[in-house]
């Protein structure tokens, strides 16, 4: 009993690392409607910002935290600036976006261990690390954190979505670019705010991870699973990409658990593909029209 | 016309690429420098061992053309990266010999690539020394052993077995559970031969779980693991993924013994890992506090600002392999220097190098464990297990 | 530049042409984004060389083999997945790939994680290029056959393909299935020039690469993915001295190239003879032909 409740522990937090990575990347995605596999870079660049922040300047805690945001904001903004507007501009198809993406995101990558060097950093101390023992179950002050942060920044997107000007203005952008910006809704600044916030959103998260394991400049990979997490839960959802994300850490957590570790991702991979199967735009896809 | 400035400028890079890649053309042994290449990860996620190897090479080498070279030349490295990547491995070392002409060849730094590339050493009869490619098929294949490939670490099954005799005969421990990256080569053929010996020994493996690469979070694997209730919990995976299991291990109330490979040491697993890996051992090749290694280390750090990884203490042994045959063979020929490299005996800063005519291993070298206590690396006895 | 060296990267350029061909047919004319490709060609890679390696047969029964095994494989994720839309197909064939690595991570009969060495080489750059001219030849007849017009029918546009009378599933199930079986034979090929196979070789990186070929080569065009598989391939290897910064480079290149170039090299457009002749000045008969041939 100990174990299973300890296990689903395991996967709330684990899936919290995912929800965090999947939130900005699907912002981006219902407006822009591409997969914007430059996330993870700017997720990776936030661990580093912080990092920095914390260790080079010695900033408290929650400035470095605020401030890593503030510069993933300004890289995930510079990437939209480079990468995607030209393309925008000539209505490209959204496989180029992607591609552009792919390319923004080896850059990155490689751009860190080029200047900063592939060593593991580690965050000093800052919450304690002694997990609260609840009778034999263990769970991590960090993991909490990570949770409450999980859900407090879903909520507030979906507030600022839902009952702000400018998130009205991003709705009917994503809904139809063209006809909005007949509106007199000046879509570029749209564009930059979505990108400003799935930025800021990354810087956050990439915080996170970095305090809660380490930072190394591989750490985009991770997005891969937020990337599968997001889809799962319908793309374009912001609801559906944090249900995905939890349904899918618990499910890799209940496979190398109770099931095969080896096998995790062929088991775990083969019961998305399924669910996929019956249900074929996710759990909370939106439409049945195809949004690629 | 941004289209035309884009082509332009891509083709000027392209061509100065090129150009620069031409002009490195001047012939390997002709004239008064002497390359020796090295390929590794110089990118990817091995990129921490591949540049640790590559600085101690550059290192050593203008170490030596500073003090009057080798033979009358002076020696040059050329380096490639492979991104670990065994395909990449193989266009390296195909332009690292037919373009650069090197003498020979120094890494890879995993057992795959050094794997892929044993047919073009052949056929080009250059000979290449391994630096961690532990797996035994790197030199020895089908009972044959592979004419120039050499390496200069020991191997998975001797390395297994120290690290299971001495859980078992040393330390007493009879329960064992095994974590490991099923996806790894390293981490894959070291657990397998850790469970060979320690259940041939009479020690029980409670649990066997596995983890992918790139992965961060190992708790539900690790709450498995303490349901079995193991003596010790053998990791035979790299730092990184070391300090984050053994931290969440920890965290989930696990108290066993922790015991790794040459994976392990590294200053930043201290760093990373602080109480977590406390009284823990692994299997080292060399004892950090050797005198003999403490000039290696504090040169290394007064040039790059950082301690040399596990790697860079191989990469310079295997340096020094290629010098002694290079001497005794009193010639920059690659056969000359492969006839060589198959009768050295040296003194390492990892021990004893001696390399055996049909394995190309360096025979009998002494393990050393660590053990981790007061958050330093503590040598504990040189170990060995006789076959 | 010595010759050695140069023969490996075009033999590898041609083993790139061959899966990125397969790919080129799914997602340039069929319109279907796979993120699983480098897992067809782990397929044929492993079943190629078990067959000729365990079982004795002959060099080329064992591409072929190696080939329809990933061709079958298809038939069979097809069934599940073929039905799902953009992204959702792109995730499902990304789990397939990241699958069947797992897999042969976990299988010790093919060496497991660690490999399967000693391979013997039986691939030179003569067979390398039969394949590719091969592979070309049989892509451009499809591409103008009836065929290849219903498949490009789908990619522009499903709802009117279908009210056409064309067999949507059918076709994307048959242009799945070429394209496995050339990332098969591609696999095959690999493995054997290698000498060497390891899952790692096939990791989502591999798909990813042949993905941005295809796209760099511009959409719907195969002279375009030939070129783009040639240059991507070769682009690494000029590179090679700028060590660390390689990739920063070749990541900056490949955003420069969408961004000045959003169609692709070819921009759906074919290399032709006529374009050819006139782009070198011989008069053609009609100057139009001449625009299409442009590089």
């Amino acid at each position: 009993m100990n174990q299973i409740l300890q296990q689903l522990i395991n996967g709330l937090s684990i899936g919290s690392v995912y929800a965090l990575m999947a939130v900005g990347y699907s912002l981006v995605y219902s407006i822009m409607n591409f997969s914007n596999f430059a996330h993870g870079g700017v997720i990776m660049l936030g661990a580093y910002f912080g990092f920095f922040f914390v260790t080079l300047y010695g900033m408290p805690f929650w400035v470095a935290f605020l401030g890593a945001g503030v510069c993933s904001m300004l890289v995930a903004v510079l990437v939209e600036r480079v990468a995607y507007k030209p393309l925008r501009a000539r209505n490209a198809p959204f496989l180029y976006f992607m591609i552009s993406a792919m390319g923004a995101s080896m850059f990155m990558e490689n751009f860190v261990i080029a200047t900063i060097g592939p060593t593991f950093r580690t965050y000093p101390q800052i919450f304690p690390s002694q997990p609260f023992n609840l009778g034999g179950i263990y769970v991590g002050r960090l993991d909490m954190v990570m949770f409450l942060i999980s859900c407090t920044s879903l909520m507030a997107l979906v507030y600022f979505i839902e009952f702000t000007k400018l998130g009205k203005a991003i709705q009917a952008t994503a809904f139809n670019p063209r006809a909005s910006a007949l509106m007199g809704i000046n879509t570029d600044f749209v564009i930059i705010v979505v990108f400003a916030l799935g930025g800021f959103l990354a810087g956050i998260a990439g915080v996170l991870f970095g305090m809660k394991y380490t930072v190394y400049p591989q750490i985009g990979s991770i997005t891969i699973k937020s990337f599968i997490a997001a889809v799962f839960g319908g793309l374009g959802s912001l609801t559906g990409a944090v249900i995905g994300s939890f349904i899918l850490g618990i499910l890799e957590t209940l496979v190398s658990g109770y099931m095969m570790s080896q096998y995790r991702d062929l088991i775990s991979f083969s019961l998305l593909i399924l669910i996929l199967v019956f249900k074929p735009m996710g759990l909370m896809g939106k439409s049945s029209e195809e949004k690629a | 016309m941004l289209k035309k400035v884009a082509v332009l400028i891509l083709s000027v890079l392209l061509i100065t690429a090129f150009a620069t890649g031409c002009g490195q053309k001047n012939q390997g042994a002709a004239g008064d420098v002497v390359k020796v290449g090295w390929i590794g990860s110089l990118t990817g996620d091995q990129a921490v061992w591949g540049q640790s190897e590559l600085n101690t090479l550059k290192m050593l080498a203008e170490e030596l053309n500073n003090s009057g070279g080798l033979l009358g030349k002076k020696i040059e490295i050329v380096g490639y990266d492979t991104r670990g990547d065994a395909t990449e491995a193989v266009n390296a070392v195909k332009r690292l010999i037919s373009q650069d002409k090197v003498i020979a060849i120094i890494g890879p730094n995993t057992s795959s690539s050094a794997m892929a590339i044993s047919g073009i050493l052949e056929e080009f009869k250059v000979p290449d020394i391994a630096t961690v490619a532990t797996n035994p098929k790197v030199t020895v294949l089908d009972g044959k052993v592979k004419p120039f490939n050499f390496r200069v670490c020991f191997i998975d099954p001797y390395q297994g077995a120290v690290a299971a005799g001495y859980a078992y005969d040393v330390l007493g421990f009879k329960k064992a559970a095994v974590l490991y990256d099923v996806t790894d080569e390293y981490s894959q053929g070291l657990a397998e031969f850790f469970i060979k010996t320690f259940e041939e020994k009479g020690g029980k493996i409670v649990a066997k779980e596995a983890f992918k690469s790139g992965d961060t979070d190992f708790r539900p694997q690790l709450s498995k693991i303490k349901a079995a209730n193991p003596d010790v919990i053998f990791m035979p995976y790299f730092f990184k993924e070391v300090a984050l299991s053994a931290k969440q291990a920890r965290d989930l109330g696990i108290n066993s013994v922790l015991m790794g490979g040459d994976g392990w040491p590294s200053d930043t697993l201290l760093e990373m890992a602080a109480d977590a890996v406390e009284g823990s051992y692994f299997v080292n090749h060399l004892d950090f506090d050797d005198p003999a290694v403490q000039e290696f280390k504090q040169k290394y750090k007064a040039k790059y600002g950082k301690m040399p990884e596990l790697n860079g203490y191989l990469a310079h042994d295997a340096f020094f392999m290629l010098v002694d045959a290079i001497k005794r063979a009193n010639s920059f020929d690659p056969v000359a220097i492969r006839d060589a490299l198959e009768t050295v005996d040296i003194q390492g800063i990892t021990g004893r190098i001696k390399i055996g005519k049909d394995t190309h291993n360096p025979e009998g070298k002494e393990a050393a464990i660590i053990k981790i206590e007061g958050g330093k690396y503590k040598f504990q006895q040189k170990y060995a297990v006789t076959e | 530049m010595d010759w050695f060296y140069i023969e490996g990267v075009l033999i590898l350029a041609g083993i790139n042409i061959i899966a990125v061909l397969g790919l080129s047919l799914l997602t340039g004319f069929t319109g279907l984004f796979s993120f699983g490709h480098a897992g067809f060609m782990a397929v044929g890679a492993y079943t190629s060389v078990y067959f000729g390696e365990r079982m004795g047969l002959p060099f080329l029964v064992a591409i072929i083999a190696g080939g329809l095994s990933a061709g079958l494989m298809s038939l069979f994720i097809g069934r599940l997945t073929l039905k799902l839309k953009g992204d959702y197909f792109c995730i499902a064939t990304l789990g397939f790939g990241e699958a069947i690595r797992l897999l042969l991570d976990n299988l010790q009969v093919f060496g497991g994680a660690r490999g399967w060495p000693g391979i013997p080489p039986k691939v030179d750059l003569t067979t390398v290029v039969i394949f590719s001219l091969l592979g070309i030849i049989f892509l451009v007849f499809l591409i103008n056959s009836r065929h290849g017009r219903a498949m490009i029918a789908v990619r522009e546009e499903e709802l009117a393909a279908k009210v056409m009378g064309i067999d949507v599933y059918r076709y994307k199930v048959i242009s799945l299935f070429i394209s496995a079986v050339y990332a098969g034979v591609a696999g095959g090929l690999l493995g054997y020039y290698l000498t060497f196979l390891q899952p790692k070789l096939f990791g989502l990186q591999k798909s990813t690469e042949y993905t941005i070929m295809v796209i760099f080569g511009g959409i719907g065009s195969i002279s375009g993915s030939v070129l783009a598989a040639f240059l991507l391939t070769v682009l690494p290897e000029i590179l090679r001295s700028f060590a660390v910064w390689r990739f920063v480079i070749y990541g900056a290149a490949v955003i420069f190239i969408m961004i000045a170039r959003p169609q692709g090299l070819m921009g759906g457009k074919e290399i032709t003879l006529k374009g050819v002749t006139s782009i070198l000045g011989i008069p053609g008969k009609n100057r139009r032909t001449a625009r299409s041939g442009e590089v």
